[in-house]
């Protein structure tokens, strides 16, 4: 063996040795030595231990519960002088794991890029009301991510990974005995409603892309639906379905189109609601539902626009359109109305002019009956807005003259109610029901208009009435004054 | 041949009612009756416009009657049910309202002429007290009727008003309840103002009207003061009787004419219906004949030393108006035949303030 063998095979030895040195160092951890050798429910945590991902990052159980770690004697190791507390209270065991993951000092100090503002979050949400029971907030970091065992959220192993946590959320919201006693009123069916949408579908064979629960409400800022700051809010959840459904490297493996959000903003629906705050008007799940999402199938498109939009559901339902839709596989309201991109629907749509959405199938030529309801209702919409119109100029202009035409100017106000009721009529698609709509306006309007005329005349006729009294008038004081003259010439 | 027929009709007609009326005998007395002619005689003509106003007032009261409701869900309807659907209810209406304010006008006019001819003194007294007494209740006849239409003005300036009279110390609480039926302006205040309006005003006005009229025919029209030394040749006038009567006639025709000119070029608006759940509208004013007193009280502190702004101010007009009311008292010098600057320097300052505190009153609102 020459000098430059003994060289190596001393480096190797120093190797060996100073790695041998710094893992027994690392492992120093008397606690689970010794739990190691104990059984059952002692025995249990320290072995789970070994795969949580705050054993990987040197982290004693001392780190959590306390203690002495490098003491072997328990008396010691476990003393009150050495800060063990033990299991940590339920009331508060939350502030173990806040100690570190809400400062990002510690944070970095484990390499770790995890936020820091998860207790912030989950304090703002309804998981950190108090428990029913008044055992700590109702959810807290375990209760989610367990204990002894935890992994990284992209960890298959983890109960927060995406393929996980609707038996994790599901664990409690579909148990009635421990949702009843919060709120009574809320459904425990999510779970299995998920399971028939496509999301649930495709998260049940182990695509972690389809959203799921936290996908939706949020991790640890979940709020009721209701609460405004809920991600689920009825204006925020748009953004929302957005967020992957606008996403085309995401949509582009599901073949889904992504320009529905953009359609939606800038629809009668979107503006009602993003724009103009009324949460009343239907975001996306209104129409394809929440957790058991789907696209409504073309035959029941009628059903969910007739959530809201009843009477033109009824209307049209008893309509001969319906039948000839879905014989032809048109998607019913949707083939006049469209879906994401619906606009406000002016009159312009019904008719026989180009604008017209009847125009689309019923021509001159082929369907005359078609063709001529459309124009017919079109026509008499038009001539009940411009005598509505005309009327409330002659009106105006008797009120001008100091005519009071109140009682005539209340009644029209019930030609907007007449015209929508007449827009609603028209998904009859028939002109004799329409008519019967549309006439009351129609004699409304003429009541009104003959009233306002005749206080234009009135008018007139007080001021021919006023000059033919300051005539008489005029007449009787000359006469007067004529009279007295005379008879005061004469004394 | 066909004149003389007349002639002999209408003295057929003349005797039977004498022979039961004596009216020739009443004729006698209006012809000897007799009213100086001179350069003021102007001003006496107001009187009689007037007792004019009032008569129309009263035909036209009674047509409003027959379609207005005093409560305080039908009274705002019953008007505009009047205004727009009664034959001639909008003329009746804003005949009402429109002579109403014109005959206050009238009495303004006839008190300050009968205070600066000074006709007030001995022996007319008691014409000047009963004719005060009548501008009071014109004045009450005026704030009653002010409420009936129910509308919002007049809701929120009756509000205003009787919180003023409430004011007063001692009677001032149990007043503003008298005024009011309760605590706030609601429908029993309506019915009251109502029955004001309509029965108690006008009882107290006919006694005073007939006393006022009474006095004026027993004592006849007053002279001017500097007639007191002039021969009686020199004193020029003319009989009541057909001269003057036939002279008022004609300014009642001119007044009439008048009436129907303001009723049909500025009929007289209703507004909205009283709610007393909303707020008081921007513009709350009262009528015109009390803005002078409504813009002092504005302008009068919340409190001068230890005594309440409004309370003075009331207190002020109050001592003011029984000055006016006692003006044949302390004149000492007017019954003595002496010429008195200082009440014709007092009734220039109330005109005056008068006047400059209503315009005052409208420009600032």
């Amino acid at each position: 063996m020459n000098d430059y063998s003994m060289k190596i095979l001393t480096i190797i030895f120093l190797v060996i040795i100073s790695s041998y040195v710094l893992a027994q160092t690392k492992s120093v951890d008397e606690c689970r030595v010794c739990h190691l050798e104990l059984d059952d429910e002692l025995l249990i945590p320290a072995q789970n231990y070994s795969s949580d991902i705050h054993y990987s990052k040197n982290i004693t159980c001392a780190g959590c519960h306390g203690g002495n770690p490098k003491s072997d004697d328990p008396e010691i190791a476990m003393s009150e002088e050495s800060g063990f507390i033990g299991i940590p209270d339920r009331t508060t065991r939350y502030e173990v794991c806040v100690k570190c993951h809400a400062d990002q000092q510690t944070m970095n100090s484990y390499g770790s890029k995890l936020p820091t503002d998860q207790f912030e979050k989950l304090k703002n949400s309804i998981h950190f009301e108090s428990s029913y029971n008044n055992k700590g907030p109702i959810a807290d970091c375990i209760t989610c991510h367990s204990v002894h065992n935890i992994s990284k959220v992209d960890d298959p192993r983890s109960k927060v990974y995406p393929t996980n946590v609707i038996s994790l959320c599901g664990s409690c919201h579909s148990n009635a005995d421990i949702i009843k006693n919060y709120n009574p009123g809320l459904p425990i069916d999510q779970v299995a409603k998920y399971k028939t949408s496509v999301h649930g579908k495709m998260n049940t064979i182990g695509d972690p892309n389809v959203a799921e629960c936290v996908s939706c409400h949020g991790s640890h800022n979940i709020n009721p639906a209701n609460d405004p700051r809920s991600q689920v809010y009825a204006a925020n959840i748009s953004a929302v379905c957005a967020k992957c459904h606008s996403n085309v490297q995401l949509m582009k493996k599901y073949k889904i189109p992504t320009d529905q959000y953009e359609s939606y903003v800038k629809s009668v629906h979107g503006i009602a609601l993003l724009e103009k705050g009324d949460i009343s008007a239907p975001a996306c799940n209104d129409c394809h539902g929440n957790h058991g999402a789907v696209p409504p199938g073309v035959e029941s498109i009628s059903k969910v626009c007739g959530s809201c939009h009843v009477l033109n559901m009824e209307l049209f339902e008893k309509s001969p359109h319906q039948k000839a839709f879905d014989e032809n596989g048109f998607p019913e309201c949707e083939t006049c109305h469209g879906n994401h991109s619906i606009r406000y629907a002016t009159d312009d749509m019904v008719g026989t002019q180009e604008s017209s959405v009847c125009m689309e199938c019923h021509s001159i030529d082929d369907d005359n009956k078609g063709y001529f309801v459309a124009g017919e209702m079109k026509m008499l919409i038009d001539s009940l807005k411009n005598e509505d119109k005309e009327t409330k100029e002659i009106l105006k202009e008797a009120t001008q003259k100091g005519m009071d035409v109140s009682e005539s100017e209340y009644s029209l106000k019930d030609i907007r109610q007449i015209l929508i009721q007449s827009r609603t009529t028209i998904h009859t698609f028939n002109l004799e029901k329409f008519d019967e709509s549309i006439n009351e306006g129609f004699e409304i309007v003429s009541k009104s208009k003959q009233a306002g005329i005749d206080a234009v005349d009135d008018y007139y006729f007080r001021r021919v009435g006023l000059g033919i009294a300051t005539i008489i008038v005029t007449f009787l004081v000359i006469g007067l004054y004529l009279k007295i003259r005379r008879l005061e010439k004469k004394s | 041949m066909k004149n003389s027929n007349n002639q002999s009709s209408k003295n057929i007609i003349y005797k039977w009612i004498d022979e039961r009326y004596n009216i020739s005998g009443l004729l006698e007395f209006a012809k000897k009756k007799s009213v100086p002619e001179y350069r003021e005689t102007i001003w006496y003509y107001f009187g009689g416009i007037a007792l004019l106003l009032f008569i129309i007032q009263v035909i036209s009261g009674i047509l409003l009657l027959m379609y207005y409701q005093g409560t305080e869900d039908s009274a705002f309807e019953s008007v505009k049910y009047i205004s727009t659907k009664v034959s001639f209810g909008w003329l009746i209406r804003s005949v009402h309202s429109w002579s109403a304010n014109l005959m206050i006008f009238a009495i303004f006019i006839h008190m300050f002429s009968v205070y600066f001819l000074k006709s007030f003194r001995r022996p007319r007294e008691l014409t000047w007290y009963t004719g005060f007494g009548l501008l009071l209740v014109a004045m009450g006849f005026g704030f009653s009727g002010y409420l009936l239409p129910w509308n919002e003005l007049a809701f929120f300036a009756t509000k205003v008003g009787t919180d003023i009279a409430g004011q007063l110390p001692l009677i001032g609480e149990p007043l503003l309840k008298l005024l009011r039926g309760g605590a706030d302006v609601t429908g029993a205040t309506l019915s009251r103002f109502y029955g004001f309006h309509v029965a108690f005003f006008p009882g107290i006005f006919t006694i005073l009207l007939t006393l006022h009229l009474i006095f004026i025919q027993r004592q006849g029209i007053a002279e001017p003061e500097d007639w007191k030394d002039l021969p009686e040749s020199e004193k020029k006038s003319i009989p009541f009787f057909p001269n003057f009567t036939l002279r008022e006639l004609l300014f009642w025709l001119i007044v009439i004419n008048i009436l129907a000119i303001l009723a049909v070029f500025f009929p007289w608006e209703l507004g909205n219906k009283a709610d007393p759940f909303t707020s008081a509208p921007v513009g709350i004013k009262p009528e015109w004949y009390f803005m002078f007193m409504f813009q002092t009280l504005k302008y009068i502190p919340g409190e001068i030393l230890f005594l309440n702004g409004e309370f003075v101010g009331i207190s002020f007009f109050g001592i003011a108006g029984l000055l006016w009311f006692l003006v044949p008292f302390w004149d000492n010098r007017t019954p003595a035949g002496k010429k008195n600057k200082l009440i014709t320097y007092v009734g220039i300052i109330v005109i005056t303030y008068i006047i400059v505190l209503t315009i005052l009153g409208y420009l600032l609102v």
